[in-house]
C-alpha cells in the first residue's frame, strides 16, 4: 500500500517541525473556516435552522392565538412580543434541530475528508495530525457558534416583522427593555454554543474512527438522542448530571433577574469534561492510525 | 489500533505491530481522562471537613448562637430534596396559579423530589423568594406592606396588602419571638407558601429541644463555603420516625445554614434543606420593587379577617407543610373545626377534625389522586406512610398525622372522639 500514510514516517519528525512556519495554525483554520462556511451543506443547514422560528411565527400569525401555558414555554407570549419567537424558536430547537446540524459538521470533520480523499493530501502538507485535529475542532466549535445564533437572529427577525416588538418579561417577572433583551439572547446563544461542545468533541472522535462521513454523523445525532432519552429515565437518575444533554435546556436560567449563572457554570465544567475525554480519544485515535485516504 | 494495515505482506504485519508498540502512551491521556474525572468527583462527594477552624463550643453555646443571630440582609441560593419514600411526582412542573395553589398540591411537592429557591432579603420587610423550576419561575415579592406572587407559567400576578400588625412577618425576627414566647410564632410568612426556610425549620425544630431530645454537636461542617456548627437533635423517644435532626448553624453569625433529618434506622437524610450559595451583602434594593408585567392576569387577593391566620385563606400549605413537615402547630388549636394536637414534643400527633371548615387542605388531602395511591388501608382508615411522616385518614374523614409509627396514629383515632 504505497498510498498509506503511516503515522509516524521515520525520520520526519525534524522536517515536521522546520516545516511548521511554512503553514501556520492561522492560515490553516482560515481555510478550514472558509471550506466549511462555503459550503452548500453548511448554508443548507443554516437555513433549515432559520427556517424554525419563521415556522413558528407564521403559524403563531396564521393561528387565533394560543391559550395561555400551553405549547411550549414562551409560545404563548409571542403575540404580545415578536421577541419571544426567538426565545421559542432557540428552546424547540435544543433537542433535536440543533445536534443535528452539529452532528452533521462534527462527524464530517475527519471522515469527510477521508471519505474524498484530501486527507493524505492534508497530512503530507506538513500541519501535523494534531494541528489538524484543533483545525478540525474549532472549525466545528465555530459552526455551535453560528448555528443558535441563526436561530435567534431568524427568530428576531421574523417577530418584529410579524408582531410588535416591546419590553420583555423575564421569568422572574420583571421587565427588561429590548437592548437588553438583545443581551440575553447572545448569552443564550452562548449557552447553547457551549451545550453543544461537547457533542462536537464526541462527533470529532467517531470521526476518526471511520471513513464513512454519514456513519459518524448518523452515530453523534444518535448519541445525542440516547444522551436525551436517559436523561428522563428516572430509573438512572445517578447517571444524570454526566450526561452531556443534561444541561441543555437550563439555558432558560437566562432569563431570571437577576441572572442564574449556576447552570452556565455547571454545564461548562461538564462540557470541559466531554472535551478533555473525547478530545483525547480523538487525538489517540487520530495520531496512531494509518491513513489510507 | 493501526489495524488497518491489512496487508497480507507479512513485513506490514511486522510493521504494524511495531507501531502499536510504541503508539500506546498516545491513549494515555484518553484513559487518563476519565480517570482524573472519576477522581476529581469521588474528592467532591468526600464530606467537606472545615478542618475545625472554630472554637468549640457547647450544645447550649451553640442553642445560644442560634437563638440571638439577627442576620437580616443577605442573597442566597437553597435547596431542598426529600426522599420520603413517596411516588415520584411527575415533573409537570409548578401548580400554575399562585394565588390558588392548592394546599395538598404544594404540600405534595415538598415532599418529593428537590427544589431550588433564591430567596433576597433585605431587613423584616423587604424579601423576594424565587422559586426556580425549569424555564419557568414562581416569585414572592414583598417590600413593606405590599405582596406580589408571580407565575412565569401562565403569566398571572397576584397581590396582597399586609394589615399594619404584620409588619415583622417574613422570616427574621428571631428576637421578637424570644422576647414573647405566648405571642403566636410568625406563622405564615409568604415565604413559606412557595419554599420553606432553613431558619423556619430550625427553629421549628429547636423548639423541640426539652428533655426528650438528646442535644450534641458534631464536628463542624461546612455549608454553603461557610464554616458551621453541627447541632444534633437525637429524639429520646422511641415513639417517633425521626432519628436524628442536624442543624449546622453558622459559626459566625448563627444563622440556621441547614437542616437535615434522617429517619430512624437510615442512612442517609431523608430530607434536607439548606443553602448552596449564601452572601450577606444587602441585595439590589431593586429587587423588591415589582409590577405586574405587561399582558399578566393580575389578582386582587384579600386578606381574611382573622389577624393571626393573616393568609390562611390564600395560602393553605402554611398549615399543611408545617403539619406534615413537623407535626406541630400549637397555635392553631385554638376554634373549632381547627386542628388540633395531641402528645409532646417528637410524638406530638395533629389531629384535623372531619370536614373542617376553612381546612381547604384536608378535603383536597383526600381527593388527591396521587395520595389516595400512595394510601394503604389499615383498620380504621388509609394511611399514607412515610419515611418520616405518617397521615392517617380515618374512614369519617379526620385526619391525624405525626412523625410517630402508624399504630400510635390509630391509637389516637380510637381514643379521640
Amino acid at each position: 500500500m504505497p498510498s498509506s500514510i503511516p503515522a509516524d514516517i521515520p525520520g520526519s519528525a525534524r522536517t515536521q517541525k522546520v516545516a511548521v512556519p511554512r503553514w501556520s495554525g492561522l492560515s490553516l483554520m482560515q481555510s478550514e473556516l472558509k471550506v466549511l462556511f462555503g459550503r452548500r451543506r453548511t448554508w443548507a443547514l443554516l437555513l433549515a435552522l432559520a427556517a424554525i422560528p419563521i415556522l413558528i411565527a407564521v403559524a403563531v400569525r396564521l393561528s387565533s392565538g394560543v391559550p395561555s401555558g400551553r405549547g411550549p414555554a414562551f409560545l404563548d407570549r409571542i403575540t404580545q412580543n415578536g421577541l419571544f419567537v426567538a426565545f421559542t424558536a432557540m428552546l424547540v430547537s435544543v433537542p433535536l434541530f440543533l445536534p443535528l446540524t452539529v452532528g452533521v459538521v462534527a462527524g464530517d470533520t475527519i471522515a469527510g475528508e477521508a471519505n474524498m480523499g484530501t486527507l493524505r493530501y492534508l497530512l503530507v502538507a506538513p500541519a501535523g495530525r494534531v494541528r489538524l485535529l484543533l483545525v478540525k475542532y474549532a472549525a466545528a466549535l465555530a459552526f455551535c457558534i453560528v448555528a443558535p445564533l441563526t436561530v435567534a437572529l431568524a427568530g428576531a427577525a421574523i417577530g418584529a416583522a410579524l408582531f410588535p416588538v416591546g419590553p420583555v418579561t423575564l421569568l422572574s417577572g420583571d421587565v427588561i427593555q429590548p437592548p437588553e433583551a438583545a443581551v440575553r439572547m447572545l448569552l443564550i446563544a452562548a449557552y447553547m454554543a457551549v451545550s453543544l461542545a461537547g457533542l462536537s468533541a464526541i462527533g470529532l472522535f467517531l470521526s476518526t474512527l471511520t471513513v464513512v462521513p454519514v456513519g459518524a454523523m448518523a452515530a453523534t445525532v444518535v448519541v445525542s438522542v440516547v444522551s436525551q432519552i436517559a436523561d428522563q429515565l428516572p430509573q438512572l437518575e445517578w447517571l444524570h448530571p454526566w450526561l452531556f444533554s443534561h444541561y441543555w435546556l437550563g439555558f432558560g436560567d437566562m432569563l431570571r433577574q437577576p441572572v442564574l449563572w449556576d447552570s452556565f457554570a455547571s454545564n461548562a465544567l461538564l462540557q470541559a469534561g466531554y472535551i478533555a475525554v473525547f478530545g483525547a480519544s480523538a487525538y489517540a485515535r487520530f495520531t496512531t492510525k494509518d491513513v489510507l485516504s | 489500533m493501526g489495524s488497518e494495515t491489512t496487508g497480507t505482506d507479512s513485513t506490514f504485519q511486522q510493521h504494524g505491530n511495531r507501531r502499536s508498540g510504541r503508539n500506546w502512551p498516545r491513549w494515555l491521556p484518553a484513559l487518563a481522562g476519565p480517570v482524573v474525572i472519576a477522581a476529581a468527583a469521588l474528592a467532591g462527594t468526600l464530606p467537606a471537613n472545615a478542618g475545625d477552624p472554630l472554637p468549640q463550643k457547647t450544645p447550649a453555646e451553640v442553642l445560644a448562637l442560634a437563638a440571638t443571630h439577627h442576620t437580616l440582609a443577605f442573597s442566597g441560593t437553597i435547596e431542598q430534596s426529600s426522599d420520603l419514600g413517596l411516588p415520584a411526582l411527575p415533573s409537570t412542573g409548578p401548580s400554575s396559579d399562585p394565588a390558588s395553589a392548592g394546599g395538598a398540591a404544594s404540600v405534595v411537592e415538598f415532599l418529593s423530589g428537590q427544589h431550588t429557591a433564591r430567596v433576597y432579603m433585605d431587613g423584616t420587610t423587604k424579601a423576594r423568594i424565587q422559586v426556580v423550576d425549569r424555564l419557568a419561575e414562581r416569585d414572592v415579592i414583598r417590600r413593606d406592606s405590599d405582596v406580589w406572587f408571580y407565575s412565569s407559567k401562565d403569566n398571572s400576578a397576584a397581590h396582597l396588602t399586609l394589615p399594619a400588625h404584620a409588619s415583622d412577618l417574613p422570616l427574621g425576627a428571631p428576637q421578637a419571638q424570644g422576647a414573647d414566647p405566648a405571642a403566636p410564632a410568625p406563622t405564615a410568612s409568604p415565604a413559606e407558601s412557595m419554599m420553606p426556610m432553613p431558619e423556619d425549620l430550625a427553629r421549628h425544630l429547636l423548639e423541640k429541644v426539652d428533655p426528650t431530645t438528646a442535644v450534641t454537636v458534631g464536628a463542624d461542617v461546612e455549608v454553603a463555603g461557610r464554616a458551621a456548627y453541627n447541632l444534633l437533635l437525637e429524639p429520646r423517644s422511641e415513639a417517633t420516625l425521626v432519628g436524628q435532626v442536624a442543624i449546622a448553624v453558622d459559626g459566625e453569625t448563627g444563622m440556621p445554614l441547614a437542616v437535615q433529618v434522617t429517619a430512624r434506622g437510615a442512612g442517609t437524610p431523608a430530607f434536607r434543606l439548606g443553602f448552596t450559595a449564601l452572601s450577606l451583602d444587602t441585595p439590589d434594593d431593586s429587587l423588591f420593587t415589582f409590577s405586574p408585567p405587561p399582558g399578566s392576569t393580575v389578582k386582587e387577593l384579600q386578606v381574611p379577617d382573622s389577624g393571626q391566620r393573616t393568609y390562611e385563606g390564600h395560602i393553605s400549605g402554611d398549615q399543611t407543610p408545617r403539619a406534615n413537615n413537623f407535626g406541630d402547630h400549637a397555635g392553631a388549636g385554638k376554634g373549632p373545626g381547627h386542628p388540633s394536637v395531641t402528645g409532646q414534643g417528637w410524638e406530638t400527633i395533629l389531629r384535623l377534625p372531619a370536614a373542617a371548615a376553612g381546612v381547604p387542605a384536608a378535603k383536597s388531602f383526600m381527593e388527591d389522586p396521587l395520595l389516595a395511591q400512595a394510601g394503604v388501608v389499615v383498620p380504621g382508615g388509609r394511611l399514607v406512610s412515610t419515611a418520616l411522616l405518617n397521615v392517617l385518614i380515618t374512614d369519617d374523614g379526620r385526619i391525624f398525622a405525626g412523625m410517630v409509627p402508624p399504630d400510635r396514629l390509630q391509637a389516637a383515632a380510637s381514643a379521640a372522639p
